[in-house]
């Protein structure tokens, strides 16, 4: 249950308050005075998110942990007397990602619980919600995650369990990529979304220093603040205040620098170590194959044994041609099902196309290379992906590389512009869960997901989309502009 | 085009988000150090956090002593890696505006093309919401500028740009990461610096603009150092919990790897 903190009192007046407008008593278990909500995250951590769904190839998600504190504001107005609002306040202090998809449920969106423990192991307490990344989807919860959100509510016992949707998209050429963030708290049944800030330095103007002082000529307003001024500065005319501060300062940068030292460290252990780890899986998988392999030629060599017509010549070797093609795929499409961590990037880089399009359906549907991805080096996804779509799509595009970095129009969008995402691309491009299908028309109670504009300056010259390919919705775009403010076009 | 791509390293791109994210009031920027391959594709390794001097609204402009400090850390990167290194292109932030570039951004990206023709331009623009919604938005974008014909404006050119998975975080990001608290110490210290020569001022007036100094350390250390120590403390302990994991696989593999086979 949501712990009772000691609230703070505030004293505003009515044009201050930003009010919400009041659920009724439907949220659950939960105070029905907490009406306003208001969240914040740190750059860093919100960076680390990134960050980490940068490095992965699939979706990505995690827990938030942190602080949900209560404050009561106090207004006073002319009508009233007072009338006291509680305003909850959620922290993100920091963020526990999960090494993979499927990590505490399965395909049907059931947690399990000790799974869940093995992962937050003491951190449980502190969680106060769950985030998850998703490429060129919409800005709503899916079926599978309204449905784990209602176990861990349960599970974790945090009644106002929030949750953070991340939702990557980007422009046909990938010249301009958007991150959007939405903080949903599920349990409620309004107000369901909630504007998450980034606390950051803010105002860093040095205008408040005086360069001059108000002209005065009392000579009696002289002589007192000098001598009892002097109070303030050392021997040398310099504010005791100044050094003061700079210690706290200086102290500070002190062990910044020596737990970097200590992470940079941390960093190069993990490094080698997930490097002798990937080494002794391909050890493995090699010697997989040439066992098999030799199994397969002993059969063979049995089999002749006992046939002996002419026409044994030729089927050892159609047999042997077929197992060949078999064998053919080299280590690196293999290793995204052995290794938990994607495919290291050169290693991709360095494949053949031909490689990639022949390779066998991964066996994890977390281990699925995404078609167009942050880090994505624009080659051709594998056969099955492109083939599923039916669109005629061909994910990956040739995006990126392409050699005229003015728009060419032989990309098309992925991600329709308001935000959704026509269904079998949700599906492949978000990693795979299969059972999405249920997930459209969700409650709409809530408001529509973020419209766009076109992604287009006056420079720019987009692809121009055959409306065959795009079979949902108008096309993708992007509106950089939040704010009206500075139109900064060229 | 000299340029067909950009490809940002994850670390990289952590760092110049940590930047961008650091302050909404102002305009950040920094310099990429990386390598131009024989693709032409551009691959920044890491960033370096620059001041401002200029902090004049849209007046982003990298003066001559920081390319040549930020080249001579480019050697040092280059040194480490074993790799050629140099300053490949500059990123800068856009909090609550458009992430495209305004004509000054393109005139300033022409210039330094002049110098050479793949230095490219990132944009990041951040503390963006969409209030019906309540979406956050962060975008970024990469440039490069080009002349219609001599003589006419600037124009951007799209660049497409991809930020490639890095699991650990490499040494230079890190240092770069810690950067950030003591330049806007500097910056805060050489102001105060100026204004304290003021020889007329009288004992209040001073110990109004040291509070001011005080204040503004307290904000910095608030805003930036601590939430910077949290996260690096955050990344410690999963790292160590990583290592214990890896460590647990290693051995179960070895263990596989021993055994005889078949089993």
């Amino acid at each position: 249950m949501l712990e009772r903190r000691p609230s703070s009192r505030r004293l505003q007046f009515p044009e201050d308050s930003a009010l919400e407008e009041l659920p009724t008593a439907g949220g659950i278990g939960i105070d029905r005075d907490v009406s306003i909500m208001a969240a914040s995250i740190s750059g860093y951590t919100f960076s680390s998110v990134c960050y980490h769904s940068a490095n992965s190839n699939s979706d990505h998600e995690g827990f938030l942990l942190g602080d949900v504190r209560q404050e009561e504001t106090v207004s006073i107005s002319d009508t009233q007397i007072s009338s006291a609002e509680l305003l909850q306040v959620v922290e993100i202090h920091n963020h526990d990602p999960c090494a993979q998809l499927f990590s505490f449920y399965d395909y049907a969106g059931k947690v399990n619980e000790e799974n869940l423990n093995s992962i937050l192991k003491d951190r449980r307490k502190n969680v106060i919600g769950w985030y998850r990344f998703r490429r060129n989807t919409q800005q709503q919860m899916s079926f599978r995650e309204q449905i784990i959100h209602k176990q861990l509510t349960q599970l974790l016992g945090v009644p106002d369990l929030v949750f953070l949707l991340f939702s990557f998209i980007s422009t046909a050429n990938s010249s301009t990529h958007a991150l959007e963030y939405v903080l949903f708290r599920p349990n409620r049944r309004y107000n369901q979304r909630i504007t998450l800030t980034i606390p950051n330095l803010g105002n860093t103007s040095q205008q408040e220093y005086k360069v001059s002082s108000v002209p005065n000529t009392s000579l009696n307003y002289a002589k007192v603040i000098k001598e009892h001024g002097a109070e303030f500065f050392d021997k040398d005319g310099v504010m005791k205040d100044i050094r003061t501060i700079f210690q706290v300062y200086s102290a500070l940068q002190d062990k910044v620098q020596a737990v970097c030292g200590e992470v940079e460290q941390s960093e190069r252990v993990k490094e080698k170590i997930q490097e002798d780890v990937n080494k002794l899986k391909q050890q493995i998988a090699l010697r997989k194959r040439k066992t098999a392999e030799e199994e397969r030629k002993l059969r063979e060599a049995q089999n002749a044994d006992s046939h002996s017509t002419p026409e044994e010549n030729t089927e050892p070797s159609e047999a042997s041609l077929l197992s060949r093609i078999t064998f053919h795929t080299p280590s690196a499409p293999e290793r995204p099902s052995t290794s938990p961590n994607p495919p290291s990037y050169t290693d991709l880089l360095s494949q053949d196309d031909s490689l990639l399009s022949s390779s066998s359906p991964p066996t994890s549907a977390a281990l699925l290379p995404r078609p167009q991805a942050v880090g994505s080096p624009g080659h051709p996804t594998p056969g099955p992906l492109g083939m599923g779509l039916g669109m005629g799509l061909g994910l990956g595009l040739g995006l990126g590389t392409s050699s005229n970095p003015v728009t060419t129009p032989s990309t098309p969008y992925l991600g329709n512009g308001d935000g959704s995402s026509s269904d079998s691309l949700d599906r492949q491009a978000a990693g795979q869960e299969d059972d999405e299908d249920d997930e459209d028309d969700d409650d709409d109670e809530d408001e529509d997901s973020s419209e766009y504009e076109n992604l287009v300056s006056e420079g720019a010259h987009l692809p121009m989309v055959s409306a065959s390919v795009l079979a949902q919705g108008r096309p993708a775009a992007l509106s950089p502009d939040g704010d009206a403010r500075g139109s900064q076009t060229t | 085009m000299a340029v067909s791509a950009v490809h940002l390293e994850s670390d990289a791109f952590l760092v110049c988000m940590n930047h961008a994210l650091s302050t909404e009031k102002e305009e950040v920027m920094g310099l990429c150090i990386g390598e131009v391959e024989a693709s032409r594709i551009v691959h920044i390794h890491s960033v370096i956090i620059l001041r401002r001097s200029d902090k004049r609204k849209d007046r982003v402009e990298i003066s001559p002593e920081q390319l040549s400090a930020a080249s001579t850390e480019a050697e040092r990167l280059a040194d480490m890696t074993g790799r050629p290194m140099r300053v490949v292109g500059w990123y800068h932030s856009h909090p609550h505006i458009t992430v495209w570039p305004s004509h000054v951004d393109v005139r300033t990206q022409a210039m330094y093309q002049m110098l050479d023709q793949c230095f490219v331009g990132l944009i990041f623009s951040c503390f963006i919401e969409d209030k019906n919604t309540k979406t956050g938005r962060v975008l970024y974008t990469c440039f490069q500028s080009v002349q219609a014909q001599k003589g006419s404006e600037y124009e951007r050119v799209e660049i497409p740009v991809h930020v490639v998975p890095r699991e650990a975080i490499g040494k230079v990001c890190l240092e770069s990461a810690v950067e950030l608290p003591r330049i806007l110490c500097q910056e805060e210290q050489d102001t105060y610096r100026k204004i304290h020569s003021l020889a007329h001022l009288d004992p209040v007036t001073k110990i109004h603009n040291g509070s001011v100094f005080t204040k503004n350390l307290c904000s910095q250390m608030s805003a930036v150092s601590g939430p910077l120590l949290q996260w690096l403390e955050d990344r410690l302990e999963q790292n160590k919990q990583s290592v214990l994991e890896l460590q647990q696989e290693k051995e179960k593999l070895l263990q596989e790897l021993a055994a005889p086979l078949g089993c």
